[in-house]
């Protein structure tokens, strides 16, 4: 008894249930990061974690996981998923940089680079709806042909950004703080937001991710729901990419690679299960934002990167655990 | 002193549902006891409750004398309960052998399977019950009947006293079905107490010995089943009289020109399969299951390849690609199977009734949430669907209400619908419910509609449908008119070598 309606707590208020572990975590960094972890230093400014200059930290962090969140949200929801977005991003850096410093203009630099994305999510799609690979399998493979073509072009080198707009884009901040290139991320979630919530395309994704079969004997095509997410998800990656170019001011071999699992470990902490068929882009949001604070706070109370990895794979053992419980709850009302 | 199963005063709630109140009776061994009642009467809850899949608020469950609490389903299957769900539980690719003994394998003194002995008991089991399964047969390739065959004998291997059947006919053939009657009078001698869960009456009065029927969680009335009737069951299941439910429907009697017009339509299931559908008509299809109907449904509605053939549908030549084209002229499908292809269990009514619609209920790409609601309104409105909110998960209605969500998104004022298909519409649904259905395919054909019936049960097509096709291996074996049909003539066209 006590068990079931402890989940029924979880599930019908999972939203909240995250917004409270990211207040929870930034009371938590705030304490850990004062030199005798007492509440006192914490109220006369002596947490580090708080400290304005770190708390830029987390938000210069957002423009790279809001791009690759979105993408992997909406794919989720609709029941895929997608592990080559670290790998396409990377791609799209290193061929941005590499473009512009061949001479290509900077606008059809941008272009093929988006062109590249969504056509490496397209073959994600097509591998997934045609060769019927589960698209954990068909995404690594995908994955792993981006990181060869990165390392053929860098060909162990890093490429310097040379192209001032770019690099503008990368530096600039409004009101004195905020990244554009955050804000111009945030601004794409929105309308990711908009879309899957308001509009037919964004039901149709939920419907799908709900039960493609019905889907399709109701008029709706999940395979080209399929196609199109998968290369929305791609083209996303491509922004990815060149903001991180754009940021960085070079390209490196490395690149975004380690985000492959960011965006899923986002969904999953915002309420988006494996699946498909329910969570939002609000969840999303909260769950990256979960995502980035925890290892943010964990390098500012000094956590080994090794360290860091294993604390990540435990919080996506939460947000799993969590999801389990909403899955078990869901179970229950059935009779 | 002979075994017995006792149920004393189990309650149990769900969140806005009594869904249990204060059930008790008694099984005895040796006799067959039926639990009837209307879909959401409590039934499949008191066989969770007996099986340990969930435990009741109150009461107990007493065997022989020994009140038992089951806190999971092991416990249940230790003191000798076993459940044969409508849901087979049996490992597709595993043999016979190995899906009889699983959980329980004998071992040899080293700790490994113990193959011999295996076999041997698993021969002896096949014997009792007289089947011609061969034991290394991945049961994944059996027929459906023999498939819940492996589980009964699960159920015998596991020397079980209590033997629960949740809905085991509903997909069985006749022939299927006498085999599975055989085995349980057989049960019923070796001395088990079994409990027999059905919608089919004709198959309560066939098998069991007692009948407890059970409405809203309470439990009406007990009978002997040799002293009671149809007629007093359903009286006593929907609390009124069905019984005349075909002769006062209020029929369609303007039958307008063709409408469909299917010439030598072959797929790979499908034999030049030829037939004429009028506006206004009720096109009943019958034959035994695998017969093909469904496939002709789907190979119409575009879901299906044809391989040749053609269809005229409103005049013109048609060919569908994809389901999205057969909708936009005009023919709709209800499913076969209601969970996996006709909803989604997760979203809501409101979003299950506008699926075809999305575009017309969208200014620009936004959805208008004020028109969609006004649809979906209209459509439990008019099904009266039991429902507090139109944002109720489909996955929390009854099996009738889901039905009915279904007819909803066809047949709302967005939609044009000149052709309904219904496949199954009254599978796994109460009776009170299915007269309301037979109700509503007579008005949509009113309205000018026609409508293809698929059902496998032959009282319902041939009393419903104006017109029935009988079906057999891909083909159609014949075709009657209601007046002249009779459950005999049908089904033997059905079963046509």
């Amino acid at each position: 008894m006590k068990k079931r309606s402890f989940s029924r707590i979880i599930s019908q208020n999972r939203i909240i249930v995250m917004i409270l572990l990211l207040l929870a975590e930034l009371v938590v960094f705030s304490l850990l990061s004062t030199p005798n972890r007492s509440v006192a230093e914490v109220f006369s400014g002596e947490s580090i974690f708080i400290k304005p200059k770190n708390l830029r930290n987390i938000i210069n962090a957002l423009p790279l996981s809001v791009f690759l969140t979105t993408g992997v949200a909406l794919l989720m929801i609709s029941g895929r998923l997608d592990l080559s977005t670290g790998a396409n991003g990377t791609l799209c850096s290193m061929l941005t940089a590499f473009f512009l410093r061949e001479g290509v203009p900077l606008i059809p630099t941008l272009l093929i680079v988006m062109v590249v994305g969504a056509f490496i999510g397209f073959i994600n799609a097509a591998l997934v709806n045609e060769l019927r690979v589960a698209p954990f399998i068909g995404t690594l493979a995908t994955s792993s042909l981006a990181t060869g073509f990165t390392y053929l072009i860098a060909n162990k080198k890093t490429i310097d950004l040379t192209n001032p707009i770019l690099k503008a884009y990368g530096k600039e901040v409004v009101l004195g703080f905020f990244p554009v290139s955050a804000l111009v991320a945030i601004i794409i979630m929105i309308i990711a937001g908009i879309v899957l919530h308001k509009t037919h395309l964004g039901r149709k994704i939920y419907l799908v991710g709900g039960n493609p079969q019905a889907s399709m004997l109701s008029g709706i095509n999940p395979r080209k729901v399929s196609y199109m997410l998968f290369t929305l998800c791609g083209l996303f990656s491509a922004f990815a990419g060149i903001t991180f170019v754009a940021r960085q001011q070079s390209a490196n071999m490395q690149g975004i690679s380690a985000a492959r699992f960011q965006g899923i470990t986002a969904a999953v902490l915002g309420g988006i299960s494996f699946g498909g068929g329910s969570g939002g882009m609000a969840g999303a949001f909260v769950g990256l934002l979960i995502l980035n604070t925890f290892s943010n706070g964990l390098t500012v109370i000094g956590f080994s990167p090794f360290l860091q990895n294993i604390a990540q794979g435990l919080l996506l053992i939460f947000a799993l655990t969590l999801d389990y419980f909403q899955k078990e709850q869901s179970q229950k009302i059935l009779k | 002193m002979s075994k017995y199963l006792e149920f004393s005063g189990i309650s149990k709630a769900f969140p806005g549902v009594q869904a249990l109140d204060n059930i008790s009776f008694r099984a005895e061994s040796g006799r067959v006891l039926a639990l009837l009642g209307e879909n959401g009467a409590g039934k499949s809850t008191l066989l969770k409750i007996l099986s340990g899949d969930i435990s009741p608020d109150s009461g107990s469950i007493i065997i022989n004398g020994k009140t038992q609490v089951f806190t999971s389903p092991h416990q249940a299957i230790q003191a000798g309960v076993s459940v044969i769900y409508q849901e087979r539980q049996i490992v597709p690719a595993l043999s016979v052998i190995e899906n009889i003994f699983c959980g329980d394998l004998p071992k040899t003194r080293f700790g490994m399977i113990d193959k011999r002995t295996l076999r041997r008991k698993t021969e002896e089991i096949l014997k009792v019950f007289g089947l011609p399964i061969d034991p290394d047969e991945p049961v994944g390739r059996l027929p459906v009947a023999y498939q819940q065959m492996v589980e009964v004998m699960k159920a015998y291997r596991r020397n079980s006293d209590i033997i629960c059947f949740d809905e085991p006919t509903a997909p069985l053939t006749d022939s299927e079905i006498n085999v599975l009657f055989d085995i349980i009078n057989q049960l019923k001698k070796e001395g088990k107490i079994i409990i027999y869960v059905s919608h089919r009456l004709a198959e309560i009065f066939k098998v069991t010995d007692d009948i407890v029927v059970l409405k809203d969680g309470k439990l009406v009335k007990t009978f002997k089943t040799s002293e009671t009737n149809q007629q007093e069951l359903i009286r006593a299941m929907v609390g009124r009289d069905v019984g005349d439910t075909y002769k006062n429907l209020k029929r369609n009697d303007k039958i307008g020109d063709v409408l469909l017009e299917v010439k030598d339509l072959c797929t790979d299931v499908l034999d030049h399969v030829s037939f004429t559908l009028r506006r206004g008509e009720v096109l009943g299809l019958a034959g035994l299951v695998g017969a093909g109907r469904t496939e002709v449904a789907r190979a119409i509605f575009g879901a299906d390849r044809i391989t040749s053939g053609e269809i005229i549908f409103d005049g013109k030549k048609v060919h569908f690609k994809e389901p999205k084209d057969a909708i936009k002229a005009g023919i709709a499908l209800c499913p076969e199977d209601r969970k996996d292809q006709g909803l989604v269990l997760f979203r809501s009514i409101r979003e299950n009734t506008t699926m075809p619609i999305l575009k017309k209920i969208s200014k620009w790409i936004f959805i208008n949430r004020q028109e969609e609601r006004k649809v979906t309104e209209e459509a439990v409105t008019k099904f009266t669907i039991r429902t507090p909110s139109i944002n109720k998960l489909v996955r929390e209605l009854s099996g009738g209400n889901q039905q009915k969500v279904i007819l909803g998104r066809w047949t709302n004022s967005l939609i044009q619908t000149k052709l309904l298909i219904l496949d199954e519409p009254t599978k796994g649904i109460d009776v009170g419910t299915k007269a309301e259905i037979y109700q509503m395919v007579c008005d949509f054909a009113r309205a000018g509609l026609s409508v293809i019936f698929i059902s496998s049960e032959l009282p319902e097509v041939i009393n419903v449908a104006d017109r029935i096709i009988v079906m057999h291996n891909g083909k159609i074996t014949g075709s009657v008119l209601r007046e002249d049909a009779t459950e005999e003539n049908v089904l033997s066209l059905a079963m046509l070598e």
